[in-house]
């Protein structure tokens, strides 16, 4: 499979003001193989987002290091993070964040357009067929505001998926969502690790982590633990096994 | 702890309270200063013409008078309570030497009248506006000679003719009540009696201005037609106390008006800017509105909260700038003081100005509180629940991407951005479009009355060389010795003279008036008719603009003139432009008569390969008594104060215009910057660079600025110009077209435009750097 992002004693330090500063991530070290689907857990402040726009090339760290496909990130001008942002990175958060005046299916290309990988022509047929896999076809050419936010959120996965990337970064994608659309965005991201995308997702939600291949659990800026608990099958009770045993080992982990 | 609130939100924004602040300061400075204006040229007008004791009724008149004729009729006239006859020595400018010099010549178009003081109206001042008082060898120079010719007080200056010379010494400049103005094309030198009686002996020619004070003024239209119909000298135009007053006012009441018109453009600006702030923060601020609303605070108090900082700030800017203007406006009136002269001080100048910069502040916070209504529509659910003001009209079909138009994507996102959400581009749009407007008029006026072009708006017809005969005892010969000259030269292409001579019109009411004709054939040299053409019969005539309007008449109707003592009726053939002679002349293809000449013009074009300034030089020196001149040289004596004024004015406006769109391009960019900031951060997430989006911010902001320069330039060129118009008509030219410098109005302006706002944009996008997913989430 190999490795597609390895930190490495990866450090994150907040300046406050002058004598005062704020360590977010402490010595972090984690290693992802391509294809796996991750979660970070971890209670508030632990630094489970920082951590995820750290090694995403986001933000800047502050000491470490970080190689995502081979290449080290620090060493990356601007430029450079936003090319691989665009052909190599996808991203969900937990709002859409999608451009009020585009529609929907202009949100999506748009960052496709950006790249130019391939004719514009293609580019939309792509979407579209992307839109049909995801169900929302019918919404192309509809206004964001036509929509709920559980399509939205899906239209932000296509959106991310639009460029073919080797990996998503999700930060709560599920989190603003009710429990049914959480429930079917996870079916959707779960059919694209599938496919092959390494997916590496923020969230505080039990129930999402245990669709995950690994379950990471930060405490403090740091990964104090992690569980395997293997490729999810689509099977009601194997959730709830899975679901049963990730909530048994949080608990010892305090949370 | 509103105080405490607002200390922290001026804290927070700096940059943009800066540029408020400066704004509405700069608006109260112009509105009082323009104001300002107003009062001291009221003031000191109506000083300069009490302490000059300025005549009510003048009539020149070149030729002999008669002044039992004259004394008998003011005695026996009801309205007149003084009257006088003063002798006016014309001096060509060819004998007058300043410090040795002889810099007038031929070319000038000023008519050099020696005068004497008079005893008791009419009175020439000082600087100090005090009544001039010379001995033997002293001079009085009017002002406009200071201007022109830098001269000082203690230079000399030499009148010569063959075998005569008197040296005198400047000791005064003179204040004239009637001639100031530079539009005036007669000034007086007052000299001692002593000198004017050795001048008079020894070279120019008399003309004397009988002058009338009148009891009453209001009975001036009276008195008027009781002169006219006496059958006394008028051998020259008639002039009153009205067009006295017109005339030394127009060039700073304009700039008055101007300055009053930017404060306003300002004061719109100032206002549209708080709006865009005010909704701005509201937007931003939206949920937090919605909790206060919630946690049960009025929307008085709310209101108060928003609206307090800028309340406090426009106060603070209107004192500032009221205080400005009371160390600044002697700018403004420089020109003003040295001409008319400073009246005392007075209540109404302390009062008016501070009463304008008031309106300023009340204006400000009218529209202040009218933006701060939208606050009435925010409902805690509505805030609560969907924590964005959903903007309207976003139409996300505009400039669809999915079309796969052959743009550029930072260009077509850019494109979409500003069409899509106009309203927010809205005030960066009405700023250039303002900018540009300010800027474009005023150059293509000045362009267009620099242009030969502009003669067709003073009833000249267009030719190479113009030669003025003023009214003399050889006049006749002096022209029957030109007239020789120029059929007998090879060089001159064609030519033709005319005759301006004094006649009587019937008017409306059934009175005769004098009425100016120029005579002869105006077919030879092209002049632009408003309406109709040239005449060509002996019973045809063209009016000017303001005789037309006045006399009634248009093409085809019916006019008659007093001719020989006989009534002649005529047709009215053409309607032209004319703002010379206050507008009111007319043309007909009558016979001269050498008798009741005025003066003598003769326009003629040389030959294609003839240099027109030796022409102009060669026939100077042919008859020192014509003023040769050619067009541009014409047109520059007229208007050369008024081209030098605008041309200050132009560079005023283009410093204050490229202010301003720093300040409001900077202040804007930055709001919209801070507005966007999660759709830049995340446009940047996935994968566009800064400096994409910088580009797009940069990209947006030029496309406004394009629509705003195109919109600027053809509402200068529509309204613009039908403004510029409408201020011309009232001195007899109605429909004045634009000469448009495309060079200067279609490249330069929009350049320095282009180049300023690149400048700004592309320093004020640099905070974009700073703007992603984490630094909005932190």
């Amino acid at each position: 499979m190999g490795i597609i992002l390895q930190a490495k004693q990866l450090n994150k330090t907040y300046c406050l003001g002058k004598d005062n500063h704020l360590q977010v991530l402490n010595n972090v070290n984690v290693v992802i193989e391509r294809g796996e689907f991750i979660s970070v857990m971890g209670p508030s402040g632990s630094g489970k987002s920082t951590f995820l726009y750290n090694i995403s090339g986001m933000d800047k760290i502050s000491s470490g290091s970080v190689t995502f496909n081979g290449q080290e990130i620090a060493d990356l001008a601007e430029k450079e993070l936003s090319s691989l942002r665009l052909n190599k990175m996808g991203f969900v958060f937990q709002q859409p964040h999608l451009l009020p005046n585009l529609s929907i299916l202009d949100n999506i290309i748009l960052s496709a357009y950006l790249a130019k990988q391939s004719s514009r022509q293609t580019i939309n047929e792509k979407a579209i067929d992307l839109m049909k896999k995801i169900g929302i076809a019918e919404l192309a050419h509809h206004d964001i505001t036509q929509a709920s936010g559980g399509q939205l959120q899906r239209v932000a996965i296509c959106r991310a998926l639009i460029n073919q990337p080797k990996m998503i970064f999700g930060d709560e994608p599920t989190g603003a969502l009710n429990s049914q659309s959480a429930m079917e965005v996870m079916e959707i991201l779960a059919n694209i690790n599938e496919l092959g995308t390494t997916i590496l997702l923020v969230t505080h939600d039990v129930k999402i982590a245990a669709k995950t291949d690994r379950v990471l659990y930060m405490l403090d800026g740091s990964i104090i633990g992690e569980k395997r608990i293997g490729k999810y099958i689509k099977r009601h009770k194997d959730l709830k096994m899975r679901e049963k045993i990730l909530s048994g080992w949080l608990t010892e982990k305090g949370f | 702890m509103l105080f405490n609130m607002m200390k922290k939100d001026v804290q927070k924004n700096k940059m943009l309270t800066i540029i408020l602040f400066t704004f509405i300061m700069l608006s109260a400075f112009l509105a009082s200063s323009g104001t300002n204006i107003i009062v001291e040229l009221t003031n000191s007008m109506n000083a300069l013409f009490t302490k000059s004791n300025a005549p009510h009724f003048v009539q020149m008149h070149a030729g002999e008078v008669n002044e039992v004729e004259l004394t008998n009729f003011a005695n026996n006239n009801p309205f007149v309570k003084e009257e006088q006859i003063v002798e006016l020595l014309q001096i060509d400018g060819t004998n007058i030497y300043f410090n040795g010099s002889n810099r007038l010549g031929n070319n000038s178009l000023m008519d050099h009248y020696f005068v004497v003081q008079n005893r008791s109206f009419d009175l020439l001042l000082n600087l100090e506006s005090e009544v001039i008082d010379l001995s033997k060898g002293e001079i009085a120079v009017p002002l406009y000679f200071k201007q022109q010719e830098n001269l000082e007080l203690g230079d000399t200056i030499t009148i010569s003719n063959q075998g005569f010379q008197l040296d005198v010494t400047i000791v005064d400049f003179v204040r004239d009540v009637q001639m100031n103005p530079s539009i005036v094309h007669s000034k007086r030198f007052v000299v001692h009696h002593e000198d004017l009686n050795l001048l008079k002996a020894n070279l120019g020619e008399s003309e004397y201005a009988i002058e009338f004070l009148l009891t009453d003024l209001k009975d001036l239209d009276a008195f008027r037609n009781d002169y006219q119909s006496a059958s006394l000298p008028a051998k020259g135009p008639a002039i009153d106390y009205h067009l006295f007053k017109v005339l030394n006012g127009i060039t700073d009441g304009i700039v008055a008006v101007v300055i009053f018109l930017v404060s306003i453009f300002i004061i719109m600006i100032a206002v549209l800017c708080i709006r865009y702030v005010l909704l701005a923060t509201m937007e931003e601020d939206f949920k937090e509105i919605g909790v206060l609303k919630a946690l049960g605070i009025s929307l008085l108090d709310i209101k108060k909260m928003y609206g307090m900082k800028y309340i406090v700030l426009s106060a603070f800017a209107s004192i500032v700038g009221y205080v400005a203007s009371l160390f600044f406006h002697r700018l403004f009136t420089k020109n003003m003081m040295l001409y008319i002269g400073t009246a005392p001080k007075s209540f109404s100048l302390q009062i008016v100005p501070l009463i304008s910069v008031m309106i300023v502040f009340l204006l400000i916070m009218c529209f202040c509180m009218l933006t701060l209504r939208k606050f009435n529509h925010i409902t805690a659910v509505n805030a609560l629940r969907s924590g964005t003001v959903r903007e309207a009209g976003r139409r996300q079909n505009i400039l669809a991407l999915h079309n796969r138009l052959p743009f550029n994507i930072h260009f077509h996102l850019a494109c979409k951005d500003v069409l899509s959400r106009f309203n927010t581009y809205c005030l960066l749009f009405v700023v250039f479009i303002i900018c540009t407007f300010l800027i474009i008029v005023p150059v293509n006026f000045l362009h267009t009355i620099q242009s030969p072009n502009f003669i067709q708006y003073m009833g000249v017809e267009k030719s190479d060389i113009r030669i003025d005969l003023q009214q003399s005892d050889h006049i006749a010969q002096d022209f029957n010795h030109l007239m020789e000259k120029i059929e007998q030269d090879e060089d001159v292409d064609k030519f033709s003279p005319s005759v301006t001579s004094q006649f009587k019109v019937i008017n409306n009411e059934g009175n005769e008036e004098n009425f100016v004709i120029e005579t002869g054939d105006f077919t030879v040299f092209p002049l632009e008719y408003l309406h109709g053409h040239a005449p060509k019969g002996e019973n045809e005539i063209a009016l000017s603009y303001l005789n037309s309007k006045e006399l009634e008449k248009n093409v085809g109707d019916e006019l008659t003139i007093i001719i020989d003592n006989r009534e002649k009726t005529m047709i009215v053939r053409g309607v032209y432009q004319d703002v010379t002679n206050g507008g009111r002349t007319a043309k007909a293809a009558l016979p001269f008569n050498n008798n009741t000449a005025l003066w003598y013009e003769i326009s003629l074009n040389v030959k294609h390969h003839i240099n027109i300034s030796e022409k102009v030089e060669e026939y100077s020196k042919t008859l020192h008594a014509a003023k040769v001149t050619d067009l541009q040289n014409y047109l520059v004596q007229t208007f050369g104060n008024t081209i030098e004024q605008l041309k200050l004015f132009i560079l005023f406006t283009i410093i204050i215009t490229i202010l301003l769109t720093i300040l409001i391009t900077t202040l804007f960019l930055k709001m919209l910057i801070a507005k966007d900031g999660t759709r830049i951060a995340m446009m940047r997430s996935i994968g566009f660079s800064s400096k994409n989006m910088k580009v797009q911010y940069m990209t947006k902001t030029l496309i406004v600025l394009s629509m705003g320069i195109v919109g600027g330039t053809v509402i200068s060129n529509t309204i613009g110009q039908g403004l510029v118009s409408v201020l011309l008509s009232f001195m007899g030219a109605s429909k004045m077209k634009f000469v448009i410098d495309p060079v200067q109005a279609y490249v330069i302006v929009p350049l320095l435009f282009m180049i300023v706002v690149s400048t700004v944009a592309f320093v004020s996008v640099s905070s974009i750097k700073k703007l992603t997913i984490v630094t909005m989430n932190s």
